[in-house]
């Protein structure tokens, strides 16, 4: 599939970021301080937020049924024009409209896949890293083979075994990136475990659940975020390249690598049925790593002036 | 450190500059032919495999006892003459003097050998037909019986599953044949480099005349517009299966020329017969007033289809013209919708796999059904369990294609329509009907020609009225070639046979 | 003893080392094997009945499921399979009859050669970009190569694939459109391969050279008056190597494995898509087969990136227990 940023392609300096004390949020006042001076990292957020804001605000732009699947065979392949601002497709659908819609799912599944991913993966890597021993050694090597397996033979073996919809789409490109997870998140709860706050809420007889959950996770955030927002740009082009295998989502249901996939073979005849897909993918995911760069930029203490 | 990051950028530019340079020393001594298909071969052992990629290299290796002309007509291969001894039994006179290409002389005992494999092979036991035994009468006269009278005994020996392999090259080879076959056809089996290419040189004891082009090499280029540049940039000669929309690229081209023809393939849209509201013919038959074939043709494939009233090509043995062929009209649609109870239409879904002309035709009949409230959604399933599942009857309605590849009209009605072939033979409708059955027993146990024709025209005309299976239209197949190519015919079935084409000079 | 021909003694720690990974490397090989044996079998479509196609008579699938032992229990199969696999014996191909270990060996080379070249160019563009963003941090050069690499990993690989096809190939008629001719024809493919790990490669280098510019003994170099190339090149460079390096071995690794999209735009006869096209025919012996190569073919190549790490830095070396 797609290249892949696991935990070991993030700097020590980020895993070490968490091991300074625990977070208030002051501190995450200030990392958004530092942020904002970012201008890359800022570029990208703006465009993040019109992307969301096209999402949310779809249906009003264009209506879903008598629009975005609507087909108008007699203006199929259409270029650009004043009634359709990005051209028709190959059964005369308005692309723009297609595009817009397409925000909800290709978004939805970057960041659901991703949620899933981190809560499985992090999980997975909390209870490793804070318990160790022999139950660290088991789960981190089923991980190692999670690990080797390719990503695209998981796809497979999901999407055939349940069946292509958008939640085993979802599942098929998290089950890839559990192990990358569950590596930042065992790495960071390493770091943290013997830390003297750990210590004294252990002494004044908190479960180990709750230690978990309620201390070392919050501060083993920071990496796993930084991460996320890299994860979900990975995920949408994954979501393009099982499309391009023919495993993506269910027509007609728009989504942008599925637009992208699809229309590859009208690249020479009409250029504008991938072009737009394509832009919007690589604008998406600049963006994503616009952010994900600066927040580890914001994150990263030894980085700051 | 800079001063290396340095050389190794210049040295890169350097090989990317001279990688640029090279290109022009190739395409000068013209003594291959190279064609570009969309898969590799799987195994060139006939009897291992029955997919088209296969056929299509296997065509040129082997030959049949017999062969399909341009007009459908069976002709004479390996036998030169055969004779119906009864009902039951055919006896077929070889030609003589024919030589497999390990020097081998094709012999009866040869054709023996490979009938009887060919049973025992569950891959392809079903293309044997009914052959119960073969028998060698002398080196060059074989008698084939059968269990029954098989009217379509002499299509199915032209199918490349059919193909008369060398007894010895066989034994000899153990379990690697595949990859080291052994025929009598005009080229000869070279080289594989697997995934990439097949290489054939040309066999220079042909008993039909030698081939002028010494050399042939099938490329394996996955994508269909891949297959079109290639061509373009010269580095094919032929290119099977040109994408629709590529079509006007190739025929416009001041080096390229494009040939088209019917197919035997069809495309149909099926209904699972044993679900409701399938099970009841109005519905079905509101649906086959509903879809405009024509509207699926001109946006999926580019207008390579043509609409039709059956389940078989017209090409193929036994098409009736006479079959209902449904046109789009709406009010019917809805007024058979509402005698069958379903006045406010019904939710239902359609199953494909994620071949992508299936899925975009999904998408136009989702359309089109949406217009007598029929909401249908599309279930785009990977291959394997596309397969199984439609077998199993798991599916509502389906998308599916089939290929007469025999040219008989047994081929492609039998295993679609018969109540003995429910699911992975070929009913995936699970069409059950008496009558039905006993039509098609019939046709396909007589051998008498016209008695047969007159049979399958009235199972045509039932299949249109019953619709089990909604005919959406019949392919019509390309190949792309450069203009000095010539010779070149399409062969109906897809399995085009290079015999006979050079270069011009 | 015989180690000392093959080992200086003072190399010992790092023999075991190596040892000592390799033995680990197992466990995870069979894990690997058994998770993918239990995803062939245990996930819907018949490898009998893909063999067979579209129309299949019910007996002939049954006769066929029989002579291939699918049958059997899944135990007895997964056990037959390794027993075979320890001895060397990947089985034969379902769907071509093949020997699975003879096609991945003579696979494997292409697969080598693109994703070994799409490094090279990886590294080639990556690390000198990425030195120069870190040493003029925030400037427009810092910015706009950013954005480039970024551009590179932010572009689905068939896309690009095509595009670059369209480019050189039909446009400008340089180098050939797909296939494995000579070596003209590694050129696209790899460079479609590369861009990507190249952007991963550049932000890497990057932000391992702002970490190590920072660092005391670079403003002790700076402050003695050394000259400032010298700084980058000579102090800050190698150190932040490290980092680089673990990067590039990861790169190299997910190139083996990871580049089906590429290979089949180029239609270049590699393992990857050999084990995808496996993967869809259902065909067990060579899913298994590449799948357990490429993850050891990873896997190793993680272990010579630890091993490098030594010879960059001996202080490592002390690691290697």
């Amino acid at each position: 599939m797609s290249q892949q940023i696991t935990a070991d392609t993030l700097p020590e300096a980020v895993l070490e970021a968490t091991r300074s004390a625990p977070k208030k949020r002051s501190q995450w006042l200030e990392v958004w301080q530092h942020l904002k001076r970012n201008k890359m990292a800022m570029f990208g957020l703006v465009i993040l937020s019109l992307v969301v804001f096209a999402a949310v605000f779809a249906d009003l732009i264009a209506d879903y049924e008598t629009v975005v699947i609507a087909q108008n065979l007699s203006d199929r392949l259409q270029g650009p024009s004043a009634q359709y601002w990005m051209g028709t497709d190959e059964f005369g659908r308005d692309i723009f409209a297609r595009m817009i819609h397409g925000t909800r799912v290709s978004l939805m599944v970057g960041v659901l896949s991703v949620a899933i991913a981190i809560m499985i993966g992090g999980t997975l890597g909390a209870v490793a890293g804070y318990y160790g021993g022999r139950l660290d050694n088991i789960i981190m090597r089923v991980m190692d083979i999670f690990l080797a397996v390719p990503s695209i033979l998981l796809a497979i073996a999901i999407v055939s075994a349940l069946g292509a919809n958008l939640i085993n789409l979802m599942l098929a490109i998290a089950v890839s990136s559990i192990p990358s997870y569950a590596r930042v998140v065992r790495a960071s709860v390493l770091s943290l475990r013997d830390q003297e706050f750990i210590e004294a809420a252990r002494a004044i007889g908190a479960s180990d659940t709750r230690i978990i959950f309620r201390h070392i996770v919050p501060n083993a955030l920071a990496p796993v975020i930084v991460q996320g927002a890299l994860g979900v740009a990975t995920a949408i082009l994954s979501t393009a390249g099982l499309s391009f295998i023919g495993l993506g989502i269910q027509p007609p249901e728009p989504e942008w690598g599925a637009m992208l996939a699809g229309g590859r073979q009208y690249l020479r005849h009409a250029w504008h049925v991938t072009t737009f897909p394509g832009l919007a993918i690589m604008i998406t995911i600049l963006a994503l790593n616009l952010l994900g760069d600066g927040l580890r930029d914001a994150l990263d203490p030894r980085l700051k002036h | 450190m800079k001063y290396s990051a340095k050389t190794a950028i210049a040295v890169a530019l350097t090989a990317l500059l001279a990688g640029c340079g090279g290109q022009e020393e190739t395409a000068q001594v013209r003594d291959t032919l190279i064609v570009a298909q969309g898969a590799d071969a799987k195994t060139l052992d006939p009897h291992a495999t029955n997919d088209q990629p296969s056929a299509r290299v296997a065509a040129q290796i082997y030959n049949q006892l017999l062969t399909i002309d341009a007009d459908m007509n069976v002709i004479p291969d390996l036998a030169v003459s055969w004779e119906s001894v009864d009902a039951n039994t055919t006896v077929f006179k070889l030609r003589q003097g024919v030589k497999f290409h390990n020097g081998e002389e094709l012999k009866a005992s040869d054709v023996k050998f490979t009938l009887d494999r060919m049973i025992d092979s569950p891959t392809v036991a079903h293309i044997a037909g009914t052959i119960k035994t073969v028998d060698v009468i002398d080196d060059y006269t074989i008698k084939i019986t059968t269990h029954q009278p098989f009217g379509p005994l002499l299509y199915h020996l032209t199918h490349t599953a059919s193909s008369i392999l060398s007894e010895k090259a066989v034994t000899e080879a153990g379990d690697n044949y595949g990859q080291q076959p052994v025929g009598t056809g005009p080229y000869k089996f070279a080289d594989w480099a697997a995934g990439d290419s097949i290489s054939l040189t040309v066999n220079g004891e042909y008993f039909d005349g030698v081939q002028e082009i010494p050399n042939v090499t099938f490329r394996n280029i996955i994508e269909g517009t891949n297959r079109t540049i290639a061509l373009e940039t010269g580095e094919v000669d032929v290119a099977y299966d040109i994408e629709p929309i590529d079509k006007d690229t190739v025929r416009n081209h001041e080096n390229l020329q494009l040939l088209e023809g019917e197919s035997l393939s069809i495309n149909y849209f099926g209904f699972n017969t044993r679900k409701k509201p399938f099970g009841d013919v109005r519905v079905r038959q509101a649906i086959g007033y509903a879809v405009n074939s024509q509207d699926i043709i001109d946006a999926v494939v580019m207008g390579s289809g043509i609409p039709t009233n059956s389940s078989i090509s017209t090409r193929v043995f036994g098409h009736s013209p006479e079959a209902y062929k449904y046109s789009q009209d709406y009010e019917k649609a809805r007024q058979l919708m509402v005698e069958a109870g379903y006045a406010d239409g019904f939710k239902t879904t359609i199953w494909t796999n994620d071949n992508p002309v299936r899925v975009q035709i999904a998408q136009v009949l989702q359309a089109q059904l949406r217009k007598i409230n029929i909401d249908m959604a599309i279930e785009v399933v990977e291959w394997g369990a596309f397969l199984d599942g439609i077998s199993r009857g798991e599916h509502d309605t389906y998308l599916f294609g089939w290929v007469t590849v025999t040219g008989d009209a047994d081929y492609g009605l039998y295993p679609l329509y018969h109540s003995s072939a429910h699911g992975g033979a070929g009913n995936r409708s699970f069409y059950t009907d008496t009558k039905m059955d006993q039509m098609l027993d019939a046709a396909r146990e007589s051998v008498n020609v016209e008695e047969r024709k007159a049979l399958y025209s009235d199972i045509q005309i039932q299949l249109q009225k019953e619709l089990p299976h909604y005919p959406i239209y019949v392919g019509i197949q390309n190949v792309g070639l450069k203009k000095d190519v010539k010779g070149f015919q399409l062969s109906p079935a897809g399995h085009h046979k290079l015999k006979g084409v050079d270069f011009e000079s | 003893m015989e180690y000392h021909l093959l080992l200086l003694s003072d190399r010992y720690p790092m023999y075991r080392f190596i040892l000592k990974r390799l033995f680990l490397l197992l466990p995870v090989l069979l894990g690997v094997s058994l998770l993918v044996f239990a995803i062939m079998s245990f996930t819907p479509g018949d490898p009998a009945q893909l063999i067979l196609g579209e129309s299949a008579p019910a007996e002939a699938v049954a006769e066929l499921r029989e002579e291939m032992g699918l049958n059997d229990p899944f135990i007895v199969r997964y056990a037959s399979f390794v027993g075979n696999a320890i001895t060397g014996d990947l089985g034969r191909s379902y769907s071509t009859g093949r020997e699975v270990f003879g096609e991945i060996a003579s696979r494997f080379p292409n697969t080598l050669t693109l994703a070994t070249l799409g490094v090279l160019i990886a590294i080639v563009i990556g690390v000198p970009v990425g030195i120069i963003s870190a040493t003029r941090q925030y400037s427009l050069i810092d910015s706009s190569s950013m954005v480039v690499a970024l551009l590179g990993v932010s572009m689905p690989n068939f896309w690009l694939g095509l595009m670059l096809i369209l480019v050189f190939s039909v446009n400008l008629g340089w180098l050939p459109s797909g296939g494995f001719s000579d070596w003209s024809s590694v050129i696209l493919p790899a460079l479609t391969l590369g861009t990507g790990s190249a952007a991963i490669i550049t932000r890497m280098t990057r932000s391992s050279m702002l970490e190590v510019i920072r660092q005391d003994y670079i403003r002790t170099a700076r402050a003695k008056g050394v000259a400032e190339n010298v700084v980058i090149n000579r102090h800050a460079l190698k150190n932040a190597l490290i980092p680089v390096i673990t990067v590039i071995g990861l790169q190299f690794g997910y190139l083996l494995g990871g580049a089906v999209l590429t290979e089949t735009v180029y239609s270049w006869p590699g393992v990857g898509r050999m084990m995808v096209d496996a993967i869809r025919q259902k065909d067990t012996p060579t899913v298994l087969g590449t799948v357990v190569f490429l993850a050891a073919a990873f896997s190793l190549v993680n272990l010579a990136v630890d091993i490098l790490y030594g010879f960059i830095d001996p202080r490592i070396k002390s690691q290697y227990k």
